[in-house]
């Protein structure tokens, strides 16, 4: 058995999943460097985006979301979808209405 | 058992199964979260979470960025290790498995360390679950993920004890190894996702 080789069983090889642990890494240590930098109303944003890709990367390549079947990915995305529209909603309405919170 | 189970999609019910259970632990998780937002911007007495003047009074600032960032590398690590395990498990690779098996579960074991370690320093500066609304919300949240790291290291805990009695890998044991992996991989997505809104994010 070869490990570098690609078989019908794996999707990716041992070095591909190296390279993507030291991406995560790296991305990691980008989010915290950011994080000490007064960028002022970009930080948001930029945090979201990096925390998405690391997020999409471990769905996608270690959970193996990308080379499975699309009804998995559908009820996956559904859920992960509507988890983040309640949040931003609850979010949202109690920014909007500060007072909801102290009742 | 040795054959597939698969249901009318053609995917294996097991793992669909597992998928399905995720699906639902993210909204769980997003429920959580969403929470935690909406008291962090709004609490009316000290410990704090980020440094802060009330008063003309300064409060610092209960969370440790870099020992949470240390925790979160632990974690991301321990999912590589798990997915080299689960290449094992597909490749037949008895003893690449054990290892990587082995591997994740002392991550898992040293991120659940972090967890304590963090949880006492907090309760010795004087949060605790009833203190205020960002003690109530953190510790539930962090405290359920790490229930859900917790029982993933007891599930690859006796996933090794069964490989242990094992000459060869079946592909069974492959499938519950596949299986558990996406468990692990959801409990780091989860925490890809609360370093950055609890830790990372300043209001």
């Amino acid at each position: 058995m070869n490990n570098e080789h690609n078989t019908d069983n794996n999707h990716l090889t041992i070095k591909q999943y190296l390279k993507i642990g030291l991406l995560l890494t790296v991305i990691t240590f980008l989010e915290l460097i950011i994080s000490y930098i007064d960028i002022g109303f970009l930080l948001v944003p930029i945090l979201l985006i990096l925390s998405g890709v690391k997020f999409v990367i471990v769905v996608a390549y270690f959970m193996h979301l990308k080379f499975e079947d699309i009804l998995i990915s559908k009820i996956f995305t559904f859920a992960f979808v509507l988890a983040s529209c309640i949040l931003l909603a609850l979010v949202s309405l109690f920014i909007y209405d500060p007072s909801i919170s102290n009742r | 058992m040795s054959e597939q189970i698969h249901s009318v999609t053609g995917i294996d019910s097991r793992k669909l199964l597992m998928w399905i259970f995720l699906a639902s632990d993210c909204l769980f998780f997003g429920a959580l979260i969403s929470t935690y937002l909406i008291f962090k911007g709004n609490i009316p007495n000290p410990p704090y979470p980020t440094d802060r003047i009330v008063n003309g009074e300064f409060f610092h600032g209960l969370l440790n960025i870099p020992l949470t960032s240390a925790s979160t590398f632990v974690l991301l690590m321990s999912s590589v290790a798990m997915v080299l395990a689960v290449y094992g498990a597909q490749n037949n690779n008895l003893k690449m498995m054990k290892g990587w098996l082995l591997s994740t579960i002392v991550l898992g074991i040293a991120f659940l360390l972090f967890q304590v370690y963090e949880f006492r320093h907090f309760l010795h500066e004087g949060l605790g679950l009833s203190t205020n609304q960002f003690g109530a919300s953190f510790y539930l949240m962090t405290g359920f993920h790490g229930v859900h790291v917790g029982i993933g290291v007891i599930i690859l805990i006796s996933l090794l004890f069964g490989s242990f009695r094992r000459n060869s890998l079946g592909k069974e044991t492959g499938f519950h190894i596949e299986t558990a992996g996406l468990y692990w991989h959801f409990v780091d997505i989860v925490w890809i996702i609360i370093f950055t809104i609890v830790y990372l994010m300043p209001y």
